[in-house]
């Protein structure tokens, strides 16, 4: 059974005359690893908020259609029921940090006291998110003396310890430095590797054509196509969608090595075996 | 001409510890990135060349004014800043509005000032938003409205601080552009970034800061040919470099075209000696 | 970044006193002094406030806010001993200005109780964790969407004043001068406060979604990470402070 399932979703937010989302179907499986990419504009912050239920809970404005997620219609249910069932993280760490708890730990703690969760529960989980963020050694400093990639390590461990099934994450890692990005990824990595059902908004294609099993391509609030990487980076016009496919992909577009069926390699390590195949043989 | 000179430099904000440990460095007209870990001391630099902080020891000569002699705002005409955050700036309901605040307040004549107003909303590419109230844009067009609310000014040195942070595929192929076009016109950019590939397709010089030193400071080719320097600052070369590493091209690869280019004309060289 | 809390973290027998023994310790050393109206015993509490102060350790973080205070109460001196009418006994004068005796007896009191307040006060606040006084409360039946807003402003405005000096920044760049007379600072308040709006309008919105993704509007009653400080002589200081009001209810009274 699908873990996701959307159906002709429409959302028009207050005061705004286009449709930000406009009619989207689609379905995602337990466990996958979901990229999100596109123009800014097309709609993937608001597919964001509408899948964590930020709309139409928080942004008011026109809705139509519908999400389910494991069984909960999202337009129907209290956003606290549904952040048991989606976390989400956002672009900038700085404001997902309470600003009421001095330390790490009591910042982890926040979203569990607010559900009822039992003290030695809460030990439990926030031990486990540490432990599988790297960021066990950050335990009592407080968050705002953290780098940004600690810090955001911090804000997706205090949605972990809710022990979502799914995390949304909206360019986390746009305001980090390449090893705060490396940091987060991995962390990421992990979590995708546990079995968690990741849907990240991305502008770093190489980074989505490494680790996503499936990359959404959304334009004006609709879903262009909606493949696995290697197809989604091979389409041709991604450029006037306003996105450059990863430079491995520019690299052998340009040397025309496809495969049998037209696919183009995304990947560094795809491409470096596709481009020794020919230039090896001659 | 040097229009920057960094000679010595040391700077700390409480006395405790050196953020800035001994910075000599010159700057010409070639663009120039900086980029280097967070915490690194890049933005600390930078505050410094534009005179918002002032050298503990050391001197830095703008366009030969020494920045301890002067005030910021003085400074304006000559270097200006584009901050990380568009916020931290935008205070105008309109985006034209925004944009003449800063040639007014260094007394560019009125007709010069809305000249140059149109000129930088036409660079950026926002010439059919210049009444749109700039809190009604995204945070990638408040970035691109901050960046022109420098140019307005028409300094011959432009300081950008992650000037991709948000934007799409489009949006740094024109931030690409107009850096190209700045430096063709002679006028000297400077920027801190964190996208490797961005730096590798942009800027004709980079600088790699490390624990407030100055590691390497080279053509952005032979910067990027020192992998093992850029490991230990905790940076990772351009994916096209890595590319042409893995695949054993003793040149380092800036740009994808230069790459297919080359292998193409090795494909061709073959099969004519075939 | 740091917080502005007063808060000083360190081990004493006053640190381990429960937050709700410290508020009637509080309440009890304010009112007792005011309903006997002895200045004695204001003198007394107020040593008693200083001395558990000094215990705690807590001295160093007292004398910023003593000496904030001290401004404050040299004038009450100067005013209610050489500018109230009616008084007769001159003790001294300077230039002009006569001092009178009554008036600074009479200011020596309001002193007293200004200063057994201000410890009492004082000693809650530099000997308590921000964070145990507000759930204390919060067990207590205070919202917690109240209760967030008291913690988080000692961390929250720590950073509008970053954000400000930022702002500072940026304007300056683009040729605002900040500095000089009157009229060229108040032509620079607009560009300096417009954005510290905005920034923290923005910011509030992001914090809210942030909050909203970890149920904080969530209709169940929480529960805490921290521990409920536990105080072991609770009962008993507690009967004593209730006696010693009393005591003090019946000293007025006889």
């Amino acid at each position: 059974m699908s873990k996701i399932i959307v159906k002709s979703l429409k959302y028009k937010y207050p005061l705004t005359e286009a449709l930000a989302l406009n009619g989207l179907t689609f379905q995602i499986e337990r466990g996958e690893f979901i990229g999100i990419i596109g123009r800014n504009g097309a709609g993937k912050s608001t597919l964001c908020a509408a899948l964590s239920g930020l709309v139409p809970h928080f942004f008011k404005g026109a809705y139509g259609g519908s999400i389910l997620i494991d069984g909960i219609n999202v337009k129907e249910s209290k956003l606290s029921d549904i952040a048991r069932k989606v976390g989400i993280v956002f672009q900038n760490p700085f404001t997902q940090m309470t600003g009421a708890k001095d330390s790490v730990t009591e910042e982890l703690a926040f979203g569990m006291e607010n559900l009822a969760i039992p003290k030695t529960e809460m030990v439990r989980r926030i031990d486990d998110a540490l432990r599988l963020l790297e960021i066990e050694n950050l335990r009592d400093k407080n968050p705002f003396e953290l780098s940004g990639g600690q810090m955001q390590r911090v804000a997706i461990a205090s949605i972990l310890v809710m022990l979502p099934e799914v995390i949304v994450l909206d360019e986390p890692t746009s305001q980090l430095d390449p090893q705060g990005t490396e940091e987060v990824f991995k962390a990421i990595k992990r979590l995708s590797n546990q079995g968690m059902t990741i849907i990240m908004v991305e502008h770093k294609t190489e980074k989505i054509a490494e680790y996503a099993d499936r990359v959404m391509l959304l334009d004006q609030g609709q879903i262009v196509a909606f493949d696995p990487p290697a197809k989604l980076f091979s389409l041709s016009n991604l450029e006037e969608r306003g996105v450059r496919p990863p430079v491995f992909t520019r690299v052998a577009k340009g040397l025309d090595i496809h495969d049998q069926v037209g696919l183009y390699p995304v990947t560094l390590e795809s491409t470096v075996n596709e481009v020794q195949k020919v230039y090896e043989s001659h | 001409m040097n229009l920057i000179e960094v000679r010595n430099l040391h700077f700390s904000y409480q006395n405790d510890h050196d953020v800035l440990k001994g910075i000599d460095l010159t700057f010409d007209h070639r663009s120039t990135a900086i980029i280097g870990q967070n915490g690194a001391g890049k933005t600390t630099f930078v505050k410094l060349l534009k005179g918002l902080l002032k050298p503990v020891t050391g001197d830095i000569l703008v366009n030969g004014i020494n920045t301890k002699e002067t005030s910021v705002a003085k400074l304006a005409a000559q270097i200006g800043l584009v901050f990380q955050n568009p916020g931290d700036q935008i205070f105008k309901s309109k985006v034209y509005d925004e944009i003449i605040v800063g040639p007014r307040n260094i007394g560019m004549p009125a007709d010069e000032a809305e000249n140059m107003t149109k000129r930088a909303l036409e660079a950026v590419g926002l010439g059919s938003k210049i009444n749109h109230n700039p809190y009604d844009l995204s945070f990638a067009e408040r970035k691109l409205v901050s960046i022109a609310s420098i140019l307005a000014m028409d300094p011959r040195i432009v300081i950008l601080d992650e000037p991709t942070i948000a934007q799409d595929d489009p949006g740094k192929q024109l931030i690409k552009d107009l850096i190209k076009k700045l430096e063709s016109e002679g006028k000297l950019v400077i920027s801190i970034l964190h996208d490797m590939d961005f730096v590798s397709e942009t800027f004709t010089r980079t600088i790699v800061f490390q624990h407030g030193r100055v590691m390497i400071d080279d053509d952005t080719k032979s910067v990027f040919s020192q992998t093992d320097v850029l490991r230990e600052a905790y940076l990772e070369p351009p994916h096209i470099t890595q590319l042409g590493n893995r695949l054993g091209y003793s040149e380092t690869y800036l740009t994808a075209e230069q790459f297919v280019n080359d292998l193409l004309m090795e494909k061709k060289l073959k099969s004519n000696i075939n | 970044m740091t917080s502005i809390s007063l808060y000083v973290d360190k081990k004493s027998i006053v640190h381990d006193v429960d937050f709700l023994t410290k508020l009637i310790y509080c309440c009890v050393f304010i009112v007792a002094p005011i309903i006997t109206g002895a200045v004695i015993l204001g003198t007394f509490s107020f040593l008693v406030s200083l001395i558990l102060i000094i215990s705690a350790g807590a001295l160093k973080k007292l004398m910023p806010i003593a000496a904030l205070s001290l401004f404050v109460l040299l004038s009450v001196i100067i005013i209610q001993s050489a500018f109230i009418q009616g008084y007769h006994d001159v003790l001294f004068t300077i230039g002009p200005v006569h001092f009178y005796r009554e008036g600074l007896i009479h200011a020596s009191s309001i002193v007293v109780r200004f200063l057994d307040i201000l410890l009492a006060f004082s000693l809650i606040v530099l000997t308590t964790h921000p964070a145990d006084m507000v759930e204390t409360l919060q067990r207590k039946g205070l919202s917690h969407r109240i209760g967030y807003v008291i913690l988080s402003v000692f961390q929250i405005i720590p950073q509008m004043a970053q954000t400000m000096k930022t702002i500072s920044d940026a304007q300056r760049s683009r040729g605002l001068e900040t500095e000089g007379n009157i009229f060229i600072r108040a032509k620079a308040f607009l560009p300096l406060i417009g954005p510290v709006v905005i920034n923290s309008l923005i910011g509030t919105r992001e914090r809210a979604m942030a909050l909203e993704a970890r149920a904080f509007s969530a209709e169940v009653k929480h529960t805490y990470f921290r521990d409920e400080p536990v105080y072991r002589y609770k009962t008993p200081v507690r009967l004593i402070l209730l006696l010693l009001l009393i005591v003090s209810i019946a000293w007025r009274l006889l």
